[in-house]
């Protein structure tokens, strides 16, 4: 176990990290803002990806790559008309069970139209291929997905700590009685916030396409990981988000390595200390 | 207050004269329907009970009911228990395995409750999934199912396994009523209305829910032994998060905290999938649109949504019969 071992491992673990970010960046900032149990999102994250793998066939990828987020915030959109804007007074058991529901439907939904089989895509010319850095040969589209997820998480972080509609996404999720008192439109801003994160969920599943296979279920799959992320982090905090999905994608990725066989016990394990311990996370949003 | 209401009693007896009679009329395949509502009635009264009674929203019962297979293949396979004495080490090692996790998770409320119900659920998926011992994924099979043949009952038929689970449920049932009415059961039911007020009283809140919860776990460990003697054979499959969520859609849609609801719940969900199944392989894509259409009407299921309706109505018809001594200056 020399250094290469070390940073390949360490880029790995980056990667895994920055794609459940843009996962639940999103899911954190609809839950902090609006109390919004949304279990579904890991099913927009596998619409994102079919739609991405469908344009990237016939246009490009990185046609495939705008439009998919446009395409799965279109479908928040039209979610949160028909479900989500009349269960936000229901209590939390109600919230899960719809979106439970959604998830089926969408399942469905995307088996019915691309049916069973899995999808590739190929990656992009400009980032086939591997580049060679302190030591180790490491594949260039992985590197562009850390370097993707970094970037929107400098974005968001910047539009919220500088911008007025960060200052009102923050009074938002700090205390949203006070806001709409304040002539905030926090309802109009959560269905800003719930678009943008559910694009983001499309763009995450665009970019997993190429290293993972589109199939139906990949939505169920990511689902666990990014609600511990998201409980780990902190409802309703970007940093959170951030910090939580480092720790899931180093515990995962080093785990696998050194201690394979307890992996995943050791992420829940993690996870329900730190629920115990900490139940409102380690960054929570609100103090 | 959990109350065995004439409704919930007629019900219940209706629904035990129509599983008797359907162990006795139906062939293979009507048979093999009856044994997998049977079984899922009886984890679903498990559920009904933390999440109706005590308003705790477990998504890991799914996982206590793999537990209780697993438990039970584990005492057989590994440890060489007959097959009696495994059924009893399974039911109690779930209880245990129920207890602590209801200990634990007791101070937990709302979501954050949901949240980490999951994550020991998943816990034990991965556990079960990735430890070579308990066969990883591809399960253990050779399961024994109990040899009654000193009655004069061959349990290796459909048909006597189907009146054997259908008597463990009927256990099962009488077993809950008494818990629910118990001072423990009135207890939690206290918890779920108002925690502040039970713990001014006086209450432990977390032994009662930590209680509960392990009763909870000892039936769904009865719904795992059930199912591993049922198709003897096991996989972690039982364990994954989907069952858990599958219950509580069952108990949605029957009626929450109704006790007999989510039993209605479990003849609808698995005659519904067996119909749907049979026209569309979209099974999935009727019963989500079934609940969000529950969940969005706000009746409470099935069961809920008449036991409802019958109350308003015997309320109207006694205010019917008081209306003319209510008015006296009409006279």
């Amino acid at each position: 176990m020399d250094f290469g071992f070390w940073l390949f491992q360490t880029l790995n673990a980056l990667q895994l990290s920055m794609l459940l970010f843009l996962l639940s960046v999103g899911l954190t900032v609809i839950f902090g803002l609006m109390h919004f149990v949304n279990l579904a999102h890991g099913a927009l994250y596998a619409v994102g990806a079919y739609v991405a793998a469908t344009v990237a066939g016939t246009v490009g990828y990185w046609a495939g790559l705008i439009t998919a987020p446009l395409v799965v915030a279109e479908l928040g959109l039209l979610l949160y008309w028909l479900l989500i804007r009349r269960m936000r007074q229901s209590g939390p058991m109600a919230q899960v069970l719809v979106t439970f529901g959604l998830i089926f439907v969408l399942l469905d939904l995307t088996r019915i139209v691309w049916g069973d089989i899995a999808l590739g895509i190929e990656v992009p010319q400009a980032l086939a291929g591997r580049i060679e850095i302190g030591g180790v040969t490491y594949p260039v589209y992985r590197l562009f997905i850390i370097a993707l997820g970094a970037a929107i998480f400098a974005a968001l972080a910047l539009v919220l700590a500088r911008t007025q509609i960060g200052a009102m996404i923050r009074a938002g999720v700090d205390n949203d009685k006070m806001a709409a008192c304040l002539g905030i439109n926090v309802e109009r801003l959560f269905l800003a916030v719930f678009c943008v994160g559910c694009g983001l969920a499309g763009l995450a599943g665009a970019v997993a396409a190429p290293i993972l296979s589109v199939t139906p279920d990949m939505g169920l799959q990511i689902l666990i990981p990014t609600l511990i992320v998201v409980v780990i982090g902190g409802l309703g905090s970007l940093w959170g988000a951030m910090a939580g999905s480092l720790i899931f994608g180093f515990v995962q990725t080093f785990g696998a390595v050194l201690l394979p066989g307890l992996a995943s016990v050791l992420i829940y394990a993690l996870l329900a200390a730190v629920l115990i311990l900490r139940p409102a996370g380690m960054f929570p949003a609100r103090g | 207050m959990f109350r065995l209401s004439p409704l919930r009693l007629g019900t219940l007896a209706l629904l035990l004269a129509a599983a008797t009679g359907a162990a006795f009329a139906s062939g293979f395949a009507g048979l093999e329907m009856l044994t997998e509502i049977l079984i899922l009635a009886i984890l679903v009264i498990a559920l009904d009970m933390v999440a109706g009674f005590g308003g705790m929203v477990s998504l890991c019962h799914g996982a206590l009911m793999g537990a209780g297979a697993y438990a039970f293949a584990m005492a057989g396979l590994s440890l060489g228990l007959p097959v009696w004495a495994a059924m009893l080490f399974a039911v109690l090692f779930t209880g245990a395995v129920g207890w602590i996790v209801g200990a634990i998770c007791a101070g937990s409320q709302g979501i954050y409750f949901i949240m980490v119900t999951l994550a020991f659920g998943q816990m034990g998926y991965s556990f079960v999934f990735e430890s070579p011992i308990f066969g990883g994924d591809d399960g253990l099979a050779g399961l024994a199912r109990p040899d009654l043949s000193a009655l004069g009952i061959d349990l290796n038929t459909s048909r006597a396994f189907a009146l054997y689970c259908l008597a463990a449920l009927v256990l099962v049932v009488l077993a809950a009523a008494q818990i629910l009415r118990s001072g423990l059961g009135r207890a939690l039911v206290g918890i779920r209305d108002n925690e502040r007020r039970m713990r001014a009283l006086g209450l432990t809140v977390w032994r009662t829910k930590a209680h509960l919860f392990g009763l909870s776990g000892m039936i769904a460990g009865v719904a795992g032994v059930l199912a591993a003697q049922h198709v003897m054979y096991i996989s972690p499959g039982l364990l994954a998060w989907t069952v858990s969520g599958e219950a509580l859609v069952v108990v949605i849609l029957g009626g929450l905290g109704t006790f007999v609801g989510p039993i209605v719940g479990a003849v609808a969900f698995v005659v519904l999938r067996h119909e749907v199944s049979a026209i569309t392989p979209y099974w999935h894509l009727v019963v989500g649109l079934i609940l969000i259409a529950v969940v969005m009407s706000r009746a409470n299921g099935i069961f809920g949504f008449v036991e409802d309706r019958l109350s308003r109505m015997s309320a109207r018809r006694a205010a019917r019969a008081a209306a003319p001594r209510g008015e006296p200056h009409d006279a």
